[in-house]
């Protein structure tokens, strides 16, 4: 129950600076940092690495704001334009675009690369493409993290049916055998449900998150270039394979449903690693494996976080010496016990594998290799306007007897235009 | 002592007209900086492409209306559900009012007791209502549901199906105004003479009779006033909305008053989100007009 | 039959037709209770309206979980402010509206009316600007101003001066006769008078703040200066999971207060809407 007591607008490390220097902090300066995560171990690493910059910036504070994921770009975007902009925050890879071309975040590179042993060239460069122009920076990905799937082992267990696990020593890991493993563990008597979307939002906020891991398994993809690839036949096969979960088979917390992965009412889910920290206080054994294959082999998919400093915010310099100083190689690696790193050093030096303390070593195995093979979600300039467009599209899907090619037909004659 | 206080050189009548102005003038400088101005410029913004991240904005003259008008055909769809949540909304709400009035009006025993069970939900905060109510309209394991399949009924997933969606947010909304409605119609009941009724009685008229020849036409100011308040209450209509379904599913429950916020804020086009917004102050503008007319005829 | 048991056989079926409609507006109440009183995962799990385990501990989470006594304490301050400052104004507006002859106020009232049914989202992109430009965001002024001098400020200008029509005027020039200003007689007679409908407009105003959800939604973002609504929407867990138990027992503790006020003063908020004349 720990876990519950949020406490939203953690820390302070006024307190800590103001025993230290009395009457000095007067002219105290507070960084104002936007989050999504409410969670009382990651906020608890954040002031860590808040109070380490006190040390040596005694007038600072940094204040972390949290927003919840939903509204987080809405709420954000509303504080700029209402001239209150946070100084830094979290940035998801899908919003990148937009942000970047509308000048919204501030260019870090000088700060970055004039810092002491920062090591700029550490990070990895497929993991920078989106926050990266020719001579500017953007923002520094904290969380390059590879979707996986966690599932109930105590569940397999009861059903006697081979694990995850197991099947992926012989190569039998697959969205189809997903599909079948859900439906068997599927027990509506204890309100038991095969399979949950990621973090039970996978119809709304977070759909693409559903869809694009098993349209890449099957060999399909959202766009290429300026045109939409999720009505060809591969993408609808995909799509129409996930429908089967919902309503063929009954297997899928459907949309309207509760069915928490976390608290054992559902036997499967996709999500990232950094939701380990939710099962502090499981009652039943779990595992983590990678995401299944599909008939165009293995497609890692990697969802990307950054941090980033907002142009309009008022402590622009300080916020980029922030910036600097949270990304720098020993709080990268600190931030690795629960976002996966870009930097090269942190993640292949022998620290990773046993930075997560809940995560046996070989299955952070699982992490590196996503994060090495995987790629990321997509993206766009025009995001928030494509999310428009698809959304009563991607609506259209959850009913029974949904056409899915025509559907996804729909959906790409809506969005290409703003391709 | 009341001739130092008349001034020589003030009228009465110009005394008089101070006065006025002087009363009205805190609400009209308010309307005027808060209602007026931001009116006037949300023309002006309406024949802009703005981009609200950007912060930057362009003049496109009438852009944004051939937009909404021919080229977007959410627009269309939106403009109907607003309309259609009225249709369904406003006869419905008023209909239970009047009903529950008329059972209530009389002081029986009970009768206070369901007048206050009537009103709770309209003192109940908004997002409560609607948060409570998300809840009851889940699918399997919603108490709707399980009340139905009681009676052997396989409900819809309500909030998840675009048509059942329209249904459950307009009878949410209904359940938590329909109280206020209900009390206005019992003040104007009770307003009405007894002796009508009697007199009524007397000739040996029905019930149904006495309603329709008495009760209606004497509560038809009362009905006018009710129907101008739910019908503007409807079209406003934007917690339920973005707490129940967040316009979805396919659009179906997207009302203009969520649209504009929408676009606006949202999906950052402000320059459309003022131009949806200018529609919605031309239909409700005509709506005040016809309002304006039908008392004007009554007269 | 003799007309007594005819009589007792509508009186019962009046009984249950009113109690089988009330299913519906008051079952969300007990429902809401029950879940208050449930630990998270039960919400659901069990379809019961007894919990299986009484939760208290929901209750001390949500002041845990954000500053909700603050928030409380934010719409409580924020509709008092404004049911006050709309009596004060709109009652002297519609006074003058009413009784006094001015050059220029039939085309006032005549501006009021049109914008009486005018709903904030009309005007939300520009006053979002404005509030900007002012310095208001991020505050609570937004949340005060514009219910003030917006449709709801029009609307109770209007009730109040549909009630001051109906007014006999012979106590007014009594008042004029004994020496009073226009001043004196507002305050010392009209006002006075007026009851009925300042106490139907202080219930309609009070609760059009209590359950404003766009402007605070808009123009806030400091948890600290969240107001109710705003506050309930808000319990969702790290990855914007909802947290119903706590969002149940927040309610509930924003609920429960408002139907006790309402339950004691039930029979005044009848009588000020009987006597107030809300009828046009």
């Amino acid at each position: 129950m720990s876990d519950l007591m949020i406490k939203r607008l953690i820390y302070s490390a006024a307190i800590t600076s103001s025993l230290g220097f009395g009457a000095n902090t007067v002219s105290a300066e507070e960084l104002r940092f936007t989050v999504w995560t409410g969670s009382e171990a990651h906020l608890k690493m954040l002031g860590e690495i808040a109070d380490s910059f006190t040390a040596t910036h005694p007038d600072v504070t940094v204040r972390f704001d949290t927003i919840p994921f939903g509204d987080y770009v809405q709420k954000i975007t509303l504080q700029m334009a209402g001239g209150n902009a946070p100084d830094l925050g979290w940035l998801l890879e899908n919003s990148a675009p937009a942000f970047v071309d509308a000048g919204a975040l501030a260019d870090v590179s000088g700060t970055l690369k004039s810092a002491d042993g920062y090591d700029y060239a550490d990070f990895s460069q497929p993991a920078m493409g989106l926050w990266e122009t020719s001579d500017a920076t953007y923002g520094i990905p904290f969380s390059t993290s590879p979707f996986l799937v966690y599932y109930n082992k105590s569940l397999y267990d009861a059903a006697g049916l081979e694990t995850p696990d197991q099947r992926i020593k012989d190569g039998s890991w697959t969205w189809e055998q997903l599909k079948s493993d859900a439906k068997a563990l599927r027990d509506a008597s204890s309100g038991v449900w095969g399979f949950e979307t990621f973090d039970g939002q996978g119809y709304g906020s977070r759909v693409w998150h559903t869809l694009i891991p098993i349209i890449r398994a099957y060999g399909g993809s959202a766009w290429e270039g300026d045109s939409c690839k999720l009505d060809s036949p591969l993408s609808v096969q995909a799509v129409q394979l996930f429908h089967d979960m919902v309503y063929a088979d009954g297997s899928t917390v459907p949309p309207g449903e509760q069915g928490d992965f976390f608290s054992g009412k559902a036997a499967l889910t996709v999500t990232q690693i950094s939701r380990v920290s939710k099962l502090a206080d499981a009652t039943f054994d779990w595992g983590i494996a990678p995401l299944p294959s599909g008939p165009a082999g293995d497609a890692a998919t990697v969802g990307q976080a950054a941090v980033v400093a907002f142009a309009q915010g008022k402590h622009k310099e300080l916020a980029a010496e922030f910036l600097a100083h949270m990304t720098n190689k020993e709080n990268v690696a600190k931030m690795a016990a629960f976002f996966p790193p870009a930097r090269k050093s942190v993640l292949n030096g022998d620290g990773f594998l046993t930075s997560n303390t809940a995560v046996a070593p070989e299955k952070m195995a699982f992490v590196a290799e996503g994060i090495e093979s995987g790629s990321v979600l997509p993206s766009h300039q025009r995001f928030p306007q494509i999310e428009a467009e698809a959304r009563p599209n991607f609506d259209a899907l959850w009913s029974k007897n949904a056409d899915v090619a025509a559907t996804m037909k729909k959906l790409c004659s809506g969005i290409s235009p703003l391709l | 002592m009341s001739a130092v206080r008349k001034g020589p050189s003030l009228s009465l009548k110009a005394r008089e007209a101070i006065t006025g102005w002087l009363f009205v003038s805190p609400i009209l400088t308010g309307f005027l900086i808060f209602f007026v101005g931001p009116l006037i410029a949300v023309f002006y913004y309406s024949t802009t492409e703005w981009n609200l991240l950007s912060q930057q904005s362009r003049f496109v003259g009438m852009a944004n209306y051939v937009d909404a008008l021919t080229r977007n055909e959410t627009f269309w769809d939106v403009l109907v559900n607003s309309l259609v949540f009225a249709a369904g909304l406003v006869p419905l709400n008023m209909a239970m009012a009047l009903g529950l009035a008329l059972a209530l009006s009389k002081s029986r025993p009970g009768a206070v007791f369901f007048r206050t069970v009537f009103f709770a939900p309209v003192i109940t905060s908004a997002v409560a209502w609607a948060i409570i109510w998300t809840f009851l309209l889940q699918h399997e394991s919603g108490a709707v549901n399980q009340g139905l399949s009681i009676f052997g009924i396989d409900g819809p997933n309500w909030l998840h199906e675009p048509d059942w969606a329209m249904v459950s947010v307009i009878f949410t909304r209904v359940l938590k105004t329909v109280g206020l409605n209900m009390i206005l119609y019992i003040a104007a009941l009770q307003s009405i003479p007894r002796d009508y009724d009697e007199a009524a009685r007397i000739e040996g008229a029905s019930n149904w009779e006495i309603f329709r020849r008495i009760t209606w036409p004497l509560l038809a100011p009362t009905t006018l006033v009710i129907m101008v308040i739910t019908v503007v209450g409807s079209l406003k209509v934007f917690d339920h909305i973005y707490l129940m379904t967040g316009g979805g599913p396919q659009n179906g429950t997207m009302v203009l008053a969520f649209y504009i916020y929408e676009q606006g804020f949202k999906f950052f086009n402000t320059g459309y989100a003022a131009a949806l917004a200018v529609v919605l102050f031309a239909l409700i503008l005509l709506l005040t007009i016809v309002q304006m007319l039908l008392k004007a005829a009554r007269k | 039959m003799n007309y007594r048991t005819q009589q007792k056989i509508t009186r019962i079926c009046w009984i249950v037709g009113l109690c089988a409609l009330a299913i519906p507006f008051v079952f969300p109440f007990l429902w809401m209770l029950s879940g208050a009183l449930k630990g998270q995962a039960d919400v659901f799990a069990s379809s019961s309206l007894v919990p299986a385990k009484v939760h208290w501990s929901n209750f001390s989470d949500v002041f845990a979980y954000q500053p909700f006594a603050r928030q409380y304490f934010n719409s409580l301050y924020i509709a008092i402010v404004v049911t006050v400052s709309t009596l004060f104004i709109s009652s002297m507006a519609g006074y003058a509206l009413a009784r006094l002859r001015f050059g220029g106020s039939a085309f006032i009232l005549l501006v009021l009316v049109s914008a009486l049914m005018m709903p904030e989202e009309v005007t939300i992109i520009p006053n979002f600007f404005l509030m900007k430009e002012l310095g208001l965001m991020n505050s609570h002024m937004p949340l005060i101003l514009l219910p003030l001098f917006g449709s709801q400020g029009v609307m109770a200008t209007f009730l109040m001066r549909q009630y001051f029509l109906a007014l006999p005027k012979e106590l007014e020039e009594a008042g004029r006769m004994d020496g009073l200003t226009r001043f004196g007689v507002f305050f010392k007679i009209a006002l006075p008078l007026s009851k009925p409908a300042l106490s139907a407009v202080s219930i309609i105003t009070f609760l059009f703040s209590w359950n404003l959800f766009l402007e605070p939604l808009v123009f806030v973002n400091d948890i600290e200066l969240f107001t109710l609504p705003l506050a309930l929407a808000n319990f969702t867990d790290t990855y914007g999971l909802p947290l119903w138990h706590l969002q149940l027992a927040a309610t509930a503790l924003a609920v429960i207060p408002m139907l006790i006020v309402y339950v004691l003063a039930q029979r005044q908020i009848v009588e000020s809407f009987a006597m107030s004349g809300v009828k046009g």
